[in-house]
């Protein structure tokens, strides 16, 4: 069995990757958000919430007067996909809720969730050591694009990053044959319902997962 | 309203939301356990079809490197994949 010291080294072998094109879209948050919030509160934000599909929804609509009313509205949706990523690793994390709840509050992520479920070291260690290394990119890269930084043609590139990470994710966590099937089937169904219906955004894409995943369960 | 105040709002909702759903929430039974344990590799494949629909950028590399990712997912390798998707958007870069 591998020990911890080899296994912290492979989760981090893992996260930089993902802290890295995240720090790419940090700069991009930071050069964004200047403009909107000011300097001192574009990077508070990120400090303080550390969800890129929030803080980009948030400056995108109070770019556009949108209300606060409306900016609530919008990022409630964002957060529900929280409940599923929980449930995934709630038996996995450390006992005790104030712990679960410190280790969760900034660190829960698709990405850190991914990687807590595919690692061979305890989740509550993949998830501090992918999200804090993550949460320290993101910071950092809101802070220079604050500053003026400029991430140039590497935007596309993190963009890409995303989907070939999931893609990853799903095929480690697929340990069966019908996993795949189902994993496929998620796939193909959230595509075509995003192609059809984009507003259906994260919700729609963490419901058609439910709905694939849900088939075949008895009551 | 201040723009702090509409920070401050999203900060409270965005961690909140975390908390509530691993500290707050009970743990999954019956059929909703039978669902979670069979969510995982759906809902990645879910998010990679939301950041490749969803994208801004998801031109021909996107698509050449998500390909790529899926012609190696039969590995069940996180590295190899990452490295596959890499390779084939630098490939579709180089080429397009």
């Amino acid at each position: 069995m591998a020990g911890s010291g080899s296994r912290d080294a492979a989760v981090t072998a893992a996260a930089l990757p993902v802290a890295a094109a995240i720090g790419v879209f940090g700069v991009f948050y930071g050069a964004v958000g200047n403009p909107v919030l000011g300097g001192e509160l574009t990077v508070a934000s990120s400090i303080a919430m550390f969800s890129g599909a929030a803080q980009f929804t948030m400056v995108a609509l109070l770019a556009s007067h949108a209300s606060v009313g409306a900016v609530v509205v919008a990022v409630v949706p964002l957060a529900l996909r929280h409940i599923p990523l929980g449930a995934l690793v709630q038996d996995r994390l450390a006992p005790g809720r104030v712990r679960r709840a410190v280790v969760s509050s900034l660190f829960l992520t698709d990405e850190t969730v991914g990687l807590a479920l595919t690692q061979q070291a305890p989740a509550a260690r993949t998830m501090a050591i992918t999200g804090g290394l993550a949460y320290i990119a993101w910071v950092t890269g809101t802070a220079a694009g604050v500053a003026g930084a400029s991430v140039g043609g590497a935007e596309e590139a993190a963009d890409a990053l995303f989907p070939v990470l999931f893609i990853g994710l799903a095929a480690v966590t697929a340990s069966t044959w019908r996993d795949a099937v189902r994993a496929a089937g998620a796939g193909a169904a959230a595509a075509v319902l995003l192609i059809a219906a984009p507003a259906a955004g994260v919700l729609g894409a963490v419901a058609a997962a439910i709905v694939v995943a849900w088939v075949g369960v008895r009551r | 309203m201040s723009n702090a105040v509409v920070v401050a709002a999203v900060a409270v909702i965005t961690v909140g939301s975390r908390i509530v759903a691993t500290a707050v929430l009970p743990p999954p039974d019956g059929a909703t356990a039978e669902i979670v344990r069979r969510l995982p590799a759906p809902l990645f494949a879910a998010m990679a079809a939301l950041s490749l629909v969803g994208s801004d950028h998801s031109g021909t590399p996107a698509l050449v490197a998500a390909g790529a990712a899926v012609a190696v997912a039969a590995r069940r390798s996180l590295l190899v994949v990452v490295l596959a998707g890499l390779a084939g958007y630098t490939f579709a870069e180089a080429v397009i």
